[in-house]
Parts: C-alpha cells; sequence; structure tokens
C-alpha cells in the first residue's frame, strides 16, 4: 500500500469495501431521518400549539433553545447512560436537537400566513380544523420543511460522533481509520460520504421546499 | 369556549406523540419477563481484531440462523464491553482475553498458569454475571517483546532473556499503562528477569511499532497478534521464563441467550480452535496495512475456509 497515493488509496479502499461502505452510509442515513421524523411528529404538532397560544411560545422555545446549548459529544454521553449502548441513543439526541428548528419554523410558518387568507376561509364558513388543513398549512408547509431540512442537515452530522457509543455509521470507519496504520485513506472514505450525504440532503429538500412553495411566494422570488 | 377546546386538542394531539415516541424507545430494550430477542447484538472494542472476530460471528449467526445482528463497536475496553452485556445492551462479547478479564473485570490477583487462569476466568464470570466464556479461538494475544531483524542479529537476540548482557545499551518503548502495573508491570518484570534498560520510553501502544521500524529505540513491548509484525517484519523474543500471561482470546455470551437457544449455542462453537495466532496476525494485518475493513477481512476468512458452505477449513 505504501506505493500508491492517497487519492489511489482512497478508491482501492472504496473498491474492497463498497458494500461495507454502501451500508455504514445507509445505516448513517437511517439513523438520522429517523430522528428528525420523530422530532417532526411532535414538533409540528408543537409549533401549532405555540402559533395558536402564544404565552406557551417562550416557555417552550426556551426549553428547545437549552437542548440546542449542549455539546453534542455531551448529550450522546448523557443519553447513554439512560439508553445504553446503540442506535437508539442517537436517535434520540438527533430528535432532541431537530426539535427546535422544527417547532421554531412551525411557528413562524403559521404566522406569516395572512389575515386575509384566515379571513377569506372563515368567510367561506370553514371550521378551525379546515381552515389549518386547508389555508394556513400549504401556505406555510415550504417554511416547515426549510426546519427540517435544516435539522436533517445537523443530524447528519451529529450521527458521526454517535459511533462512540457503538450506534455504527459511517463514523464507524473514521474511526478505524484513525486506528490504522496509514489511515489517511479510510478517515477520507468515512468522511466524504458524511459530507456528501449532508449536502445532497440539503439540495434535495431545497427543491422539495422549492416545489412546496405557494405559488404566490415562488413570485415573490 | 373555542380558545379551551382547541387547548385540549393540542394536549391530546401531544399526549399522542409523547406516547408514540414512548413505545417505540421501549420496544428495544429492557423486558422484564424473558424471552429470546430476534436481535443479537455484538459489542467489540475499537482494536482491529476485535472488530474482525465481531464480524465473523455477526456472519456465522446470520447465515446460520435466523438471528439479525446489530454491532456495537468501538468499546473502549473490555470493562466497557462487560458492563454492556450486564446491562443488557449486548448479548454477545467478540474478545475476553483471560488475563484482562482476571485482573480487570473481576478484580482478581494476577495468575501465571494459563490453564489456571482460563479456568477461575470462566468459572467467575458464569457464577458472578451468568456469563458463559467460550474456548479459546485458538490464539492467545500477549504482550511480547520485539527487535528488528536487524538488531537481532546484531546482539544476537532469540529471547528475553538474551537481552539481560546488553540491556544497559538499549531503549525500550512500552504501552504506557504496561510501566504501573501489578503483576506482570515493569518492576515485576525487573525482578523476574533481573535487568532494567538503559531506558524505558512508556507511549501509546499503537506507535511502539513504527518507533521500532524507525530505529527510535531498539527494543519494543507490543501485542503478540498485532498486524504491523508482519508488516515491518519484527522478530518476537520467547518469553523464556513465561513471565506474561498469556491472553487467551474467547467470546463470551449472555447464559440466557444460549440456554433458550441450544442451535445458537452450536452455532457460536464454529470458530473454536480455528485461529491461530499467525492466522490472527494475517488478518490484522490484512486490516491494518491493506486498506481492508474488519468486516471484509472477516467475510473472506470465512468464504475462504468454507464455512458458509457447512465446512470449517
Amino acid at each position: 500500500m505504501k506505493g500508491l497515493s492517497l487519492w489511489q488509496q482512497f478508491w482501492y479502499y472504496l473498491g474492497h469495501n463498497g458494500t461495507y461502505v454502501l451500508q455504514q452510509f445507509n445505516h448513517h442515513f437511517a439513523i438520522s431521518v429517523y430522528g428528525v421524523l420523530l422530532a417532526a411528529l411532535v414538533g409540528i404538532p408543537l409549533g401549532i400549539l405555540i402559533s395558536r397560544h402564544h404565552h406557551l411560545n417562550g416557555p417552550i422555545i426556551s426549553i428547545a433553545n437549552i437542548i440546542q446549548t449542549i455539546p453534542s459529544l455531551a448529550m450522546v454521553s448523557m443519553l447513554m447512560l439512560v439508553l445504553g449502548l446503540g442506535d437508539q441513543t442517537v436517535i434520540v439526541a438527533n430528535f432532541l436537537y431537530s426539535l427546535l428548528p422544527i417547532i421554531k419554523n412551525t411557528a413562524a410558518g403559521l404566522d406569516s400566513v395572512s389575515p386575509v387568507s384566515l379571513d377569506a376561509g372563515r368567510g367561506l364558513g370553514m371550521t378551525k380544523w379546515q381552515l389549518l388543513v386547508m389555508v394556513e398549512m400549504p401556505l406555510s408547509v415550504s417554511v416547515i420543511m426549510a426546519g427540517i431540512r435544516n435539522a436533517l442537515v445537523v443530524a447528519i452530522g451529529i450521527t458521526a460522533i454517535g459511533s462512540f457509543v457503538g450506534a455504527g455509521g459511517l463514523g464507524d470507519i473514521i474511526i478505524r481509520g484513525t486506528n490504522a496504520t496509514n489511515g489517511g485513506a479510510i478517515i477520507l472514505a468515512g468522511a466524504l460520504p458524511t459530507a456528501l450525504m449532508a449536502i445532497i440532503t440539503d439540495w434535495v429538500l431545497g427543491w422539495v421546499q422549492h416545489k412546496l412553495a405557494p405559488h404566490t411566494a415562488k413570485k415573490a422570488q | 369556549m373555542i380558545r379551551h377546546r382547541n387547548l385540549k386538542i393540542g394536549a391530546l394531539l401531544f399526549s399522542i406523540f409523547i406516547l408514540v415516541l414512548g413505545v417505540s424507545g421501549c420496544s428495544s430494550s429492557t423486558e422484564t419477563t424473558y424471552h429470546q430477542p430476534k436481535t443479537l447484538r455484538i459489542a467489540t472494542q475499537s482494536s482491529t481484531e476485535s472488530q474482525i472476530m465481531g464480524y465473523m460471528l455477526k456472519d456465522l449467526i446470520e447465515h446460520d440462523t435466523n438471528y439479525k445482528v446489530k454491532m456495537v463497536n468501538n468499546l473502549g475496553s473490555s470493562s466497557v464491553s462487560h458492563k454492556a452485556l450486564q446491562n443488557n445492551d449486548a448479548d454477545i462479547m467478540a474478545t475476553s482475553y483471560t488475563g484482562t478479564d482476571l485482573t480487570g473485570t473481576l478484580g482478581m490477583p494476577a495468575q501465571k498458569d494459563p490453564k489456571k487462569a482460563t479456568k477461575t476466568v470462566d468459572r467467575l464470570l458464569k457464577q458472578r454475571y451468568d456469563e458463559i466464556r467460550y474456548p479459546s479461538y485458538g490464539f492467545a494475544d500477549t504482550y511480547a517483546f520485539m527487535v528488528t531483524q536487524a538488531n537481532a542479529k546484531k546482539y544476537n537476540l532469540t529471547t528475553v532473556g538474551d537481552l539481560k548482557p546488553v540491556a544497559s545499551q538499549l531503549t525500550a518503548g512500552v504501552d504506557s499503562s504496561w510501566m504501573n502495573r501489578k503483576g506482570d508491570g515493569y518492576n515485576d518484570f525487573a525482578k523476574v528477569y533481573g535487568f532494567k534498560f538503559k531506558r524505558v520510553y512508556p507511549m501509546q501502544i499503537g506507535l511502539v511499532y513504527d518507533a521500532a521500524e524507525q530505529g527510535k529505540m531498539q527494543v519494543i513491548l507490543g501485542y503478540s497478534t498485532d498486524g504491523r509484525i508482519r508488516s515491518y517484519n519484527l522478530k518476537i523474543l520467547k518469553d523464556n521464563l513465561h513471565f506474561f500471561p498469556p491472553y487467551n482470546c474467547s467470546l463470551v455470551v449472555r447464559g440466557a441467550i444460549i440456554r433458550h437457544d441450544p442451535h445458537l449455542k452450536k452455532v457460536l462453537h464454529r470458530l473454536d480452535g480455528k485461529i491461530s495466532l499467525s492466522t490472527m496476525q494475517e488478518l490484522n494485518y490484512q486490516a491494518d496495512d491493506e486498506l481492508l475493513e474488519p468486516a471484509t477481512v472477516a467475510h473472506r476468512f470465512l468464504v475462504k475456509h468454507h464455512y458458509f458452505e457447512g465446512g470449517d477449513n
């Protein structure tokens, strides 16, 4: 291996361990997505709640803010004490970190719906629920999507740290690289796919977000 | 009124989601009444060797049984792996070394006789933690003094005892944790062999091989199974006074798991005595120097020796 340049080593490594890298890639992505999906399940209703009851805004956002300030390594280690080793710990960490962007964007999206549209809805005799599902959500879905996109990109980074609690993922490959004799290429083989995953995710969700944007907003752009 | 109803709906939604979260969180762990899991979790340490053995077990189990296997990689030490087993975070520990478990996990005095040491560890792990320790894979990982071939010739070295006349001229690089160990550390070593080196550099174990190769020190104390012994063509000096306890390597499994599944118990026996010291060195070498993942190395080994067709050689 000594004769090969770093890039040659990198391609050699991918050529011989391709399936393994792919497995870890998928596992890494799944852990990130699960955490964010759970956060969306909890965060979107919470966002709706605080846009309805502004007095709840302070406490809920403060709690989410505080969670956000905990360093990821500390968060993962603390959760490990409660949840044990394995990917569930990292999924919960991703869930907690994703709450803030999703709650905030949901609330902001709903608040930005113009009173005129709401009035029009009410004028048609819509119930509160219909108003939410047929007017407010469609108008704010792209803003909510922006929050999810933000959360997922962060989660991909946090999952890499999760290797320290035995969760697997591309972080495993990075740690391996630090242990091997000439591990530079192995570190790259773990780090580059992680970065690539974050970039592609950001790009795809950005596209989805654009597609979901209401026509009026698109024209404004 | 409307405000009130909204609050209620909000609270209802919120509690449903918390409930969903709770249920999904609980399903994976902490059963009060025993039932055999569908997924087995294998704990491995961060060493190459541990991960290779872990992936071999994973491949074998997934091929021979219906279990799915999840790896819990990169644990810091064998004590952490044992903790994982005790806490029900893992079911199988891929590599347990007699010496480390005896003095570390079990807190017993060091034992020089390999047979007795193995017996004690096996018995106590079962007694205290209901963990079953399998027979050795066939290799022992032990501390070993090594020199480059050039130095071996120059000082005429084949055993550790041969170092005695020249030790006062030589510097040594050793594992930092070895320096102050009781039983098999530097002080006891000096007493048994009757010499000390000119100077001893405690350092991280992964660095000693490179240090020897680059001539920074003449003698190093490394692990007998490390792949770099081969890549740097180092000579292992024979421990002629049997000072270093043998760290026989085997797997440990939670007793409950195999009591409820005799077939699995048999499958786990398939690697008993099958991996010799030189085989392990070769496998470690492939992972450490030839850019192969432990998972790949393990799979290739099993394929090469026909494990998936029921064979084992």
